[in-house]
């Protein structure tokens, strides 16, 4: 253990610190130096720091930036600042009456004293494929707008994330919010995860969209992560399900045929296809209750 | 505009003044507290899971090697050090009445989650106290005897409401 002060041992490499004064001022400061990181809450940048597996020129701090620290709502969508803390986003109120799912979700999300510090832009943007808020924003059709030199650019979070810790985020963009459609009265949105211990990464998590008609569903969209290189969309599996009900081996070799699975250091591929199609059993039966 | 390998910064530790210290950007606040003597809060692994480094920051508890110094300008801290007020002082009498450590190294972790528990002044069931403690490791007592005072603590500081 390093005694602190000037010594360090495997702490994190060397780098400057900036703190950015407005959105402008941290995109002005991103697109002149390439090699620079946002810094929101830190809570996965900086282990990925202290166990050097990211060694950046710069952090821009965006955390004291008031805009992007407010959570709103029109008739339509909800949209949550990328700097809100998931802490936060649990006790505000508009969560709590528009979008109470969210709240159940963070609470898998790590632990108290990491939601604390951890945002919900931060989260979303880091892409760890092993994170339940980017799923959540994919299930949830959820826009994510980002702000560059350009000016405002919005896409689908389906669209956002390309590969393995790899989004859409361009070189002078900063994540500045992420937009939910409100729930329509017969539509909800529902979760689950299977977990070693309460809050580590999900050994894999499913989040579904669903709309009920009369009593049957009318449309569905399964989204999984923790099973391979980004949250994915299982848009056959969905149809399956809608057409034929739930069927253990029928659902587990549709998951196998449209989702890339890859083992890492919680289970392996093959466990995560089975844990993957028991997580859809699970949230068709809370559907029903 | 640049930014900065060192940096000066103000702040308040167990409600002492700190002015214009100049730390490196890079090192995190559980290395800074502990450079500074205040040796009480553990740094275990680094990278967030194990909870042995939660202080609290600006009224919330938080890991302190998550956080880098740079980040706390402006804040407010408080370690196990400074947990002297008459709530804190009778956890730290119920944690020993259960025996709810053994080597200690968990416990200044333990102490601050169990503030922040008690701040939400609310009943929780045994269950509900593990989930709430699932951030911090101890690998001494089996969590048993930690679960046992925290649910004394939180009886005796809700009585009273």
């Amino acid at each position: 253990m390093g005694k602190g002060g000037e010594e360090f041992i495997m702490k994190s490499p060397d780098f400057c610190y900036y703190e950015a004064l407005s959105i402008e001022d941290a995109i002005k400061f991103k697109s002149n130096d390439l090699e620079s990181v946002i810094l929101a809450g830190g809570q996965s940048l900086v282990p990925a720091l202290n166990m050097r597996l990211s060694s950046p020129s710069c952090l821009i701090d965006i955390s004291k930036i008031k805009e992007l620290k407010n959570i709103t709502k029109d008739n339509d969508f909800i949209y949550i600042g990328s700097a809100v803390t998931h802490s936060e986003v649990m006790q505000n109120k508009i969560i709590i009456d528009h979008l109470p799912v969210l709240i159940d979700v963070l609470d898998m999300v790590a632990h108290p004293a990491i939601r604390n510090k951890g945002t919900h832009g931060g989260s979303i943007a880091y892409g760890d494929p092993a994170a339940e808020l980017p799923a959540f924003a994919v299930a949830a059709n959820a826009e994510i707008i980002l702000m560059g030199l350009n000016g405002i650019r919005t896409i689908q979070a389906s669209d956002f994330y390309h590969g393995l810790f790899e989004t859409d985020i361009q070189n002078d963009e900063i994540l500045t919010s992420i937009k939910y459609p409100i729930l329509k009265d017969n539509q909800k949105i529902l979760f689950d995860e299977i977990y070693r211990r309460h809050g580590d990464y999900a050994m894999a998590g499913v989040v579904a969209n669903i709309e009920i008609l009369n009593n049957e569903i009318n449309n569905l969209k399964l989204v999984f992560f923790a099973t391979g290189t980004k949250p994915e969309v299982a848009l056959k599996t969905s149809e399956l399900i809608i057409k034929d009900g739930y069927d253990y081996s029928n659902v587990k070799n549709m998951i196998k045929t449209e989702l890339d699975f890859e083992s890492d250091l919680n289970s392996n591929a093959e466990m995560k296809l089975h844990l993957a199609t028991i997580l859809t059993n699970k949230i068709l039966k809370l559907m029903e209750t | 505009m640049q930014g900065s390998k060192n940096i000066t910064i103000n702040f308040i530790i167990n409600d002492e003044i700190f002015n214009n210290i100049t730390v490196p950007v890079r090192q995190h606040l559980g290395d800074f507290l502990r450079s500074i003597g205040l040796t009480g809060t553990h740094i275990g692994c680094e990278q967030g899971a194990c909870g042995a480094c939660t202080v609290e920051l600006d009224g919330k508890a938080v890991r302190s090697c998550l956080i880098l110094s740079s980040q706390i300008n402006g804040s407010v801290i408080k370690t196990v050090e400074g947990l002297d007020d008459t709530l804190m002082k009778k956890v730290k009498e119920i944690f020993l009445k259960h025996n709810a450590l053994q080597c200690g190294f968990c416990s200044s972790g333990m102490l601050i989650t169990t503030k922040e528990i008690l701040n939400k002044k609310k009943k929780l069931n045994r269950e509900q106290i593990r989930t709430e403690i699932s951030g911090n490791y101890c690998r001494c007592t089996g969590y048993q005897s930690i679960v046992d005072a925290i649910e004394e603590a939180i009886e005796d500081n809700i009585k009273d409401i």
